[in-house]
């Protein structure tokens, strides 16, 4: 059977034993999200495609080591995209690039030096957008504070100024409500 | 559900979200072992978490992408055809190189178990083991014609360096263009393309970029068994 015309789960065992076309189906499938990934959270194209090559790279020459206990392969594989994009973002803390617009300045900066001004203005960045959107304030931001900015709970309460326990509170019931939305089919 | 649950709840969600620390990890992990009501609030937020890998706009990337990753993917097939026959030892080339050999190597071991590869037999599989804790510490793994390396306790890298692998093969230290940073926990990994011929992986801190030759000791050795 033509690759095209598998499941994810049954391209990974042909990707395992090292057959291209099967990887380029995968690819294709799966590419253009994860370089959105990637480009939402480090915010350079060239770091994101850097990111989007190595992950993928890994995969086909670790031989596609996925595992159905963790979910759909597309969700496998962008768990990957993003947690190569945090540790590169992260890599970068300190560095205050001369060429980055207000948008993305932000998640170049030390955690320390992130102000909650800062912090609220990028609540209300044109990221605040589909299932994540719909959250109330306080909970989407440190949704994306951790998700996209790779920030732990303790550097977010930090930067917001609030308890831990509420930054985790916070976190639940914001999971919790998009959770919820997808189980009847919202988002 | 007990208060104490919501507590627990909540150490799931930002678990799930990854933001605990390696000791929080743990402590929720040991608790997950044993609760199903936790285990089943993880398993009901995981799908959350793995929406808003989703939730961004989407964005196409430069026309040439595709090109680099399939052509990577290409080369590796074509590499890989020739070499069928004498997979069955790698690095045949090994000699010992006293003056790399910083670090010692404390153990070696070589398995070998069979992936699918096309054919009958597969490639062996070898692993070598460097370094101790709490020093740096070194997992390679050669399947084929790749390996994979695995950094452990590398601690925090200062952002104008970048960890960057070596290969030494007929005496002679090559780059393998393979750059890669520790994460939060010190880990760090990276794939060697072509470990044919290797006597000698190392590791060396590096100015960002990368550079052509050593310029810090390395922080690691891992000899190749012949």
């Amino acid at each position: 059977m033509k690759p095209e015309r598998l499941a994810d789960e049954e391209l990974m065992p042909l990707i395992a034993a090292k057959d291209g076309a099967a990887f380029e189906v995968f690819y294709d499938r799966h590419g253009k999200v994860a370089f959105s990934l990637a480009y939402r959270i480090v915010g350079e194209r060239a770091a994101a495609e850097d990111v989007v090559q190595e992950a993928f790279i890994s995969v086909w020459r670790s031989g596609a080591r996925y595992d159905r206990a963790r979910g759909s392969v597309r969700s496998w594989m962008l768990g990957i995209v993003r947690n190569r994009s945090i540790d590169l973002l992260r890599s970068k803390t300190g560095r205050t690039p001369l060429d980055f617009d207000d948008d993305s300045i932000l998640e170049h900066r030390e955690a320390s030096e992130r102000t909650e001004e800062e912090a609220l203005r990028n609540e209300t960045a044109e990221e605040m957008r589909g299932a994540i959107g719909a959250l109330p304030g306080e909970q989407s931001k440190v949704i994306e504070l951790a998700y996209y900015g790779g920030f732990s709970h303790s550097e977010i309460a930090g930067m917001l100024g609030v308890p831990l326990g509420t930054v985790k509170g916070r976190m639940r019931l914001g999971l919790e409500k998009i959770r919820g939305d997808l189980a009847e089919g919202l988002v | 559900m007990s208060a104490g649950h919501d507590g627990w709840k909540d150490e799931v969600a930002a678990y799930v979200l990854g933001t605990l620390s390696p000791g929080e990890e743990a402590d929720i992990e040991r608790h997950l072992a044993g609760c199903e009501e936790c285990r089943r609030e993880l398993r009901w937020l995981r799908p959350a978490v793995d929406r808003l890998a989703e939730d961004v706009e989407i964005v196409e990337p430069a026309p040439d992408l595709r090109e680099r990753v399939l052509g990577e993917v290409r080369a590796d097939v074509k590499r890989a055809r020739p070499q069928k026959a004498p997979r069955s030892s790698l690095f045949r080339s090994w000699r010992p190189v006293a003056a790399l050999a910083a670090v010692a190597l404390i153990a070696a071991a070589v398995a070998g178990y069979a992936i699918r590869d096309g054919e009958s037999g597969g490639p062996q599989t070898t692993t070598v083991v460097a370094g101790k804790p709490p020093g740096v510490t070194a997992t390679m793994v050669a399947s084929g014609d790749t390996g994979t390396l695995k950094l452990a306790n590398v601690g925090e890298m200062p952002a104008d360096r970048v960890l960057e692998a070596w290969v030494q093969r007929d005496g002679k230290v090559e780059p393998v263009r393979a750059l890669f940073v520790p994460d939060r926990s010190g880990r760090a990994s990276t794939t060697i393309a072509d470990t044919r011929g290797v006597e000698v992986v190392m590791v060396t801190a590096e100015p960002r970029g990368g550079s052509e030759s050593p310029t810090s000791p390395a922080m690691v050795t891992l000899e190749m068994p012949g």
